[in-house]
């Protein structure tokens, strides 16, 4: 059964990204969000066991977005993909329950092996 | 910004933008907050197509401030030229001061060595890190004291030239839990908006 | 020729370049060595390479501020970030004479610099380029237009006689203080004065005695107010006092003494020995004023009211 798979950035650009980096041949119903709030909703509606969420985001940023998701207990596992690569960004996220951080521009070989680490993807 | 500015920009085009400037700057906040020992809040990206006269409307971030110092740095490279634009907040020096361990007396010329020492890092990792994404690389050419103490008005009626129109990318930075803000200010001249788009036609691919 | 020998040519026009390009190079390593430099840097600070090469920048060029040289340093190496500097930072880094010795203006040379990192193959940055630009020819015209400005701007503000402000700027700062006191609010107050029968006095003896009077009415005035008054020449013989954070009973203090100090003071002018007294109005602001002309009128009215009463005194609006 295909994983329901959300993308969550304000970028259409970035989404396009994420989509791209992603193993060709893993089998995954992509879902899209560009803010927050959307991602919330999406993830409520069963559409994102996995989220690729963005930080800096206009309506509702990814920490906020990773608060509430803590505070709800939604079933999503969540990697962040940003550009703000501050140490004390990816500490804050992972605090927040964030399985993992990969940098921007996001790159396959990081994805693959992100996804491979929590046995979301074998080859 | 005027709606009629707006449509000039092709809506795909300023969304690649934003997003490179977003990765751009990521970097060179790391490299302040490395610096400061301090988180840097970052912001979303302001990219736009202004005339001439509307480039006050680009530092709307900055309205209320009585008082900037500003440097500016011309770059070139791969047929993209431009000119970096760094504005102070006046305001911000204790703080910037203090983060860096300065003790005694904020003279205007210590302020000058803290603007740019910032300077050098954002522009420096911004201009680095979106010509490291788009594929070319960028000469910097040396950086100009725009002035200290100036009021946002004058810095705007001051700088003379002969462009009509510049793409514009505006990057607030401001200090988590202090009162420092800064925005970096990249102008692109019109004739590289065609080669940009070119790069980026080619990165869509 | 074999690829080694073409290389080792292409090599050595790159030195001879580097050599002889007028832009100063200098790279050291890690401990501030001198690894290299060009003819650009031996020329002008006329130090043999045998002195400056593998030893310590700071032996070799005592001059150079040394905490922030190495800070400026530190930075671009941890950060692998360059740095530029310019001349309105530090006039120059390395204290070079100016390139033109017998026709330039300026003693030393201005330069701006960029610190370069320089990492290995493997990425890590092992040395420090110093580039050196010479600018002096900028950085001369550049001050100089300052001060031109600077004269020029001082010109604007300035009254000729009395080199008090002039009323045009005079009434610009009370403006400004106008609208301070709208946000903060605190107590500030306003002198005008005028010299009594000046006019007759102006028909009795002359005009330039009569500007020596006003002349030295502006230096006694000068001598009386505090740093952070603010004195201006309003009209011909009147002048205005901003007094910033001064309630209006302080303000009459100063009132007073700068009229004792008036009818004590004597001018010698073409062999006339002269004495005159001055009227005074003295207004606080108030939250009624609606502007800085009110302000103004108020204190105006003051002075009128010391002149109705016998002149040469003091009233408080």
């Amino acid at each position: 059964m295909s994983i329901p798979v959300l993308i969550c950035d304000d970028s259409s650009f970035a989404r396009k990204q994420v989509q791209r980096a992603m193993p060709p041949d893993w089998d995954v119903e992509i879902t899209f969000a560009s803010n927050g709030e959307e991602a919330l909703a999406a993830i409520k509606a069963g559409r994102g066991e996995v989220v690729f969420l963005d930080l800096t985001m206009p309506v509702m940023d990814g920490y906020q977005t990773l608060e509430r998701i803590k505070e709800q207990d939604l079933p999503a596992m969540v990697i962040v993909i940003s550009g703000d690569i501050q140490p004390e960004a990816v500490a804050r996220v992972k605090r927040m329950g964030a399985i993992d951080f990969i940098k921007k521009p996001v790159d396959a070989t990081s994805l693959k092996n992100v996804l491979a680490a929590y046995g979301l993807y074998t080859e | 910004m005027t709606a009629a500015t707006e449509k000039h920009l092709d809506e795909e085009l300023r969304d690649v933008l934003q997003e490179l400037s977003n990765v751009a700057m990521g970097r060179a906040a790391d490299l302040l907050a490395r610096l400061l020992e301090n988180y840097v809040i970052l912001p979303i990206p302001v990219v736009n197509l202004l005339e001439r006269a509307e480039l006050n409307m680009a530092l709307s971030s900055l309205e209320e401030v009585k008082s900037v110092s500003a440097v500016c740095q011309g770059f070139v490279g791969s047929r993209i030229a431009g000119e970096a634009l760094i504005i102070f907040n006046d305001t911000s020096f204790n703080d910037i001061a203090e983060l860096t361990n300065f003790a005694g007396e904020i003279t205007p010329q210590i302020e000058l060595e803290l603007l740019m020492d910032i300077a050098n890092i954002l522009i420096g990792a911004c201009l680095k890190g979106l010509a490291e994404q788009l594929d070319v690389s960028f000469s910097q050419g040396q950086p100009v004291l725009l002035g200290q103490h100036l009021s946002l008005r004058d810095l705007v009626t001051d700088q003379a030239g002969n462009w009509q129109r510049a793409l514009t990318i505006e990057i607030p930075y401001r200090l988590e839990g202090r009162n420092v803000d800064c925005d970096l200010l990249l102008l692109f001249t019109e004739d590289s908006l065609k080669v940009l788009e070119a790069k980026i036609e080619y990165m869509m691919e | 020729m074999t690829p080694d020998q073409e290389s080792l040519s292409e090599f050595h026009w790159l030195l001879e370049v580097l050599q002889t390009i007028d832009v100063g190079m200098l790279v050291v390593d890690l401990e501030f060595n001198v690894v290299a430099w060009n003819g650009f840097m031996e020329n002008h600070s006329g130090i043999a390479p045998q002195d400056a090469l593998e030893r310590n920048l700071f032996d070799v060029f005592p001059d150079i501020p040394r905490d922030w040289f190495e800070h400026k340093s530190r930075t671009v190496i941890q950060l692998q970030n360059r740095a530029f500097t310019t001349w309105e930072q530090r006039p120059y880094v390395f204290k070079f004479k100016n390139n033109r010795p017998v026709t330039g203006t300026a003693e030393f040379m201005y330069q701006n610099c960029t610190f370069i990192p320089v990492a290995n193959i493997r990425g890590k940055v092992e040395s420090l380029c110093i580039i050196v630009y010479d600018v002096t020819d900028v950085a001369v015209s550049k001050l100089e237009l300052q001060k031109a400005n600077q004269q020029l701007k001082y010109l604007s503000r300035t009254d000729r006689l009395t080199a008090l402000f002039n009323r045009g700027y005079w009434e610009e700062l009370l403006e400004a203080e106008f609208r301070r006191q709208q946000r903060a609010n605190r107590p500030t107050s306003l002198i005008l004065f005028d010299i009594d029968h000046f006019k007759p006095f102006n028909d009795t003896y002359g005009h330039t005695v009569g500007d020596d009077v006003i002349r030295k009415v502006a230096e006694v005035t000068r001598e009386t107010v505090r740093n952070t008054d603010l004195a201006g020449r309003y009209g011909g013989e009147e002048f205005g006092i901003i007094l910033p954070d001064t309630p209006p009973q302080e303000a009459v203090l100063l009132a007073e003494r700068l009229r004792e100090r008036i009818e004590e003071m004597i001018v010698d002018s073409h062999d006339q020995r002269l004495q005159v007294t001055i009227s005074l109005g003295v207004a606080g602001y108030d939250s009624e004023l609606n502007d800085h002309n009110q302000w103004i009128d108020k204190a105006d009215q003051a002075l009128y009211l010391s002149k109705e009463t016998g002149r040469n005194r003091v009233t408080l609006a």
